[in-house]
């Protein structure tokens, strides 16, 4: 611990998920000194567990690799505290991921005739990326099919196992109603003994993640190191770049030096870190000159739907492998991807559901009443029988008054301010009919009335771009008041997209690593 | 795959110098098992080896010791491999009025019915939660449910241990699921803690190997009562769910 401490590294990663292991190992493997920090235990790496919202003791939860405490969340204006389906262990909340990784559109990104862009584009282009993204899904090992109605170039994907039979009825059939589904982008190496982590730690380097894509390979290279149970508590510096983190190491005090800092603390994380790094050199947070750090908080909106397969195409166990973009971008509309959940309707998944509106409810702060969602879900689950759960990703969109901020009753809390705007509203409704009206013909039925937030997809908090005045980053993700502060997390993203955010933030994560690495060189 | 082989690793039996333990060593020996016998005495223990025959190795350990236990655990597991079962059989019954008894002499107690399966649990797991995978089977009593007169350190000891099997179930069935916990009541056995009229710790011995081979994780948390499992008391909200779930609860058996 104490040769950590007294080293001063090239790099210093803090956060291990999908950013921080890819760029660590980049860098890595570029022959710089990187040291991870990470807030939560590396953990016995054959843990199989997945994020339980049931255990609530902190320790108990660190130990599992889940973020120890409640997000206390204020949306339209009513506090409430739930653990959010976030990771802090090495591989951060990756290692729990359904591992979907999806190349967005390139409307996500640019700027298009007919489809304005709602920031006016990313300060990186599309065709800037999509190298990146290819890098990306190499070392992903993503496996999987390409969208019929894309034209653009194929992502490097390999091929997908053979699908079940369920799953080639569930294609049969979506094909059969004019919809266009293929293959799941996915980054499971379907290994010998693979046990289909989606949504659990995998134990073996088969389901690749921030962990055994990013961080394990680094430290094979013998040129990173990796300390755990460490929390990073302030960045501190002066005259425009950091000059040391002051962290807890198992609870006590430590000082990390290094010539360059990447925050990859995840997009709640991150945010919360610079504005609670606030300080006579910067008092409205570190890297804040703008006043956006937390502001432009995303999630995306997910649409719960349940689809059974044609009576002759029943099948059990879930369906994991089918996605489809019909309802992407529609009518001027940014919509979002519809894709298998990877779950089935049972009674586990749909008590879970029924809590969490439970939860939203006006009955919430009545205890006793949540176990009356218990009912429901075990007739529902005889209802839903082989219905298979599919979710409809929508974008969301930047809104300054939707953010991280530091809750002076718990500065030590993860808390948000979210407000549901109309617009978004209004799309919503409109990504719902355009969907019913899809699967005309098919038996379906949405899981929900309320929006759902995807509290899993956080983005947006320090946003990339080339005004110092609106954006937190520039466009290779380095602080415009910090000169060696980078966020790689999700932060950076200045729009949602309409797919699964992993493989952008791994791509940029890549492409941020090489700059990073050669301006070091030179 | 779900039942353990030779090839997985070796068995370790605490308490294998007498009783339940030599039957339950014997009984892993004839199906092909290297078997590792804990226990205090040494000459009991040769005695266990030479009646079992193939590849029985002895470890004379007080399980109440529980630096000995680590040094011990980790010494097998370097000398005949990974631990692939774990039977925690050791225990002793002294029959004392709770007026003879002091604190110390029945904490003694708790040190070697709770202390030791707790000492031999962690000292095993150390290996199974690297592998991520194993097997631990908790000899048990229902002696805490009504204790009997002067058995007092007997009847807390065995009744914590039981507790002791539930918090490692909780505490590690979410994360590893192939590593297998749970209880096994032998019955009331023909042995020097049992009853004269009892069955033949042999035939018991039978049961429980065959249940300590199985390692379905459905098994985490179960008891079984000789040859079959005890199912869990049902509480009102559960019974409502079986109910609508037309899922009626049925005992598993062995064998």
């Amino acid at each position: 611990m104490s040769v950590l401490a007294d080293t001063t590294w090239d790099v210093i990663v803090i956060g291990t998920g999908i950013g921080g292991g890819t760029i660590g190992r980049s860098l890595a493997e570029a022959g710089l000194k990187v040291l991870f920090v990470e807030k939560g235990p590396a953990g016995p790496r054959k843990a199989r567990n997945g994020l339980d919202a049931g255990i609530f003791d902190p320790v108990a939860r660190a130990a599992r690799g889940a973020w120890p405490t409640p997000l206390r969340a204020r949306v339209n204006g009513r506090s409430s505290e739930f653990f959010a389906p976030l990771g802090a262990g090495v591989g951060g909340s990756s290692v729990f991921y359904a591992a979907t990784l999806e190349r967005p559109e390139r409307h996500d990104l640019d700027p298009a005739p007919g489809r304005d862009h709602p920031t006016g584009g990313w300060p990186v282009s599309f065709d800037n990326m999509l190298g990146w993204y290819d890098k990306a899904a190499k070392q992903y090992a993503l496996s999987g099919g390409t969208d019929p109605l894309s034209s653009e170039p194929p992502l490097p994907l390999r091929d997908p196992p053979q699908m079940s039979d369920g799953d080639a009825a569930m294609m049969r059939s979506l094909s059969g109603a004019g919809l266009h589904p293929y293959r799941l982008n996915s980054a499971l190496r379907n290994v010998e003994g693979c046990l289909s982590c989606l949504g659990v730690k995998c134990p073996m380097t088969c389901k690749m993640d921030g962990r055994s894509a990013g961080v394990e390979p680094a430290l094979a290279t013998g040129n990173a190191a990796l300390l755990d149970r460490c929390e990073v508590r302030v960045l501190h510096g002066a005259d425009g770049a950091v000059s040391h983190v002051e962290a807890l190491h198992d609870g006590a005090p430590v000082t990390l030096r290094a010539r360059h800092y990447v925050l990859a603390g995840g997009a709640l994380g991150s945010a919360h870190l610079l504005l609670r790094s606030a300080s006579e050199a910067w008092p409205e947070g570190a890297a804040n000159s703008s006043g956006m750090v937390g502001r432009n908080l995303m999630f995306h909106l997910n649409e719960m739907l349940a689809l059974w397969p044609a009576r002759d195409a029943r099948f059990a166990g879930p369906s994991k492998a089918i996605s489809l973009r019909d309802f992407y971008h529609m009518d001027g509309q940014r919509f979002g991807t519809v894709q298998a959940m990877g779950i089935d309707a049972g009674y586990g998944e749909i008590a879970h559901y029924l809590n969490l509106m439970f939860e939203r409810s006006a009955l919430r702060g009545i205890k006793p009443l949540r176990q009356l969602t218990r009912l429901p879900a075990a007739m529902a689950a005889k209802l839903f029988g082989n219905a298979k759960v599919f979710v409809g990703l929508m974008e969301d969109l930047p809104y300054a008054d939707n953010r991280v901020v530091i809750d002076p009753d718990a500065t030590d809390a993860l808390s948000i301010e979210y407000t549901f705007h109309e617009e978004l509203l209004t799309r919503r409704r409109a990504f719902r009919k355009a969907i019913r009206k899809g699967l005309k013909g098919q038996r379906k039925m949405f899981l929900g009335m309320q929006p759902e937030l995807n509290f899993g997809h956080p983005c947006g908090t320090a946003r990339f771009g080339t005004d110092p005045a609106t954006s937190v980053l520039d466009a290779n993700c380095r602080s415009h008041d910090l000169r060696n502060l980078s966020v790689v997390d999700a932060s950076f993203m200045p729009t949602s997209l309409g797919v699964n955010p992993s493989l952008t933030i791994a791509a940029n994560a890549l492409r941020v690593g090489h700059h990073l690495s050669k301006g070091s060189q030179s | 795959m779900n039942r353990i082989i030779p090839q997985d690793g070796i068995a370790v039996v605490t308490g294998a110098g007498s009783g339940l333990g030599r039957a339950l060593v014997i009984e892993l020996a004839s199906r092909g098992f290297t078997v590792v016998g804990v226990g205090r005495r040494s000459a009991a223990l040769e005695e266990t080896r030479a009646l079992a025959g193939g590849s029985v190795h002895v470890a004379p350990l007080d399980v109440a010791k529980f630096d000995d236990v680590i040094a011990e655990f980790a010494r097998i597991e370097d000398t005949f491999g990974p631990v692939a079962l774990l039977i925690n059989n050791a225990a002793i019954y002294p029959h004392r009025d709770i007026l003879d008894e002091t604190p110390e002499s029945f904490m003694h107690s708790v040190n070697v019915n709770l202390g030791g399966t707790l000492a031999c649990s962690h000292a095993a797991l150390k290996g199974m939660v690297t592998r991520g995978q194993g097997r631990i089977l908790n000899v048990a009593t229902y002696a805490d449910i009504a204790p009997l007169p002067a058995s007092a350190a007997y009847s807390v000891s065995k009744g914590a241990a039981r507790i002791l099997t539930r918090a490692l179930v909780a505490d590690l069935a979410d994360r590893f699921p192939d590593i297998v916990i749970g209880d096994w009541m032998p019955g009331m056995l023909r042995t020097g803690m049992g009853i004269p009229g009892g069955l033949p710790p042999q035939v018991s011995a039978k049961w429980g190997v065959e249940l300590a081979l199985m390692r379905d994780p459905g098994l985490t948390g179960t008891t079984f009562e000789q040859n079959r499992e005890v199912l869990p008391p049902q509480g009102l909200k559960s019974k409502v769910k079986s109910l609508v779930l037309m899922r009626r609860r049925r005992p598993r058996t062995i064998g």
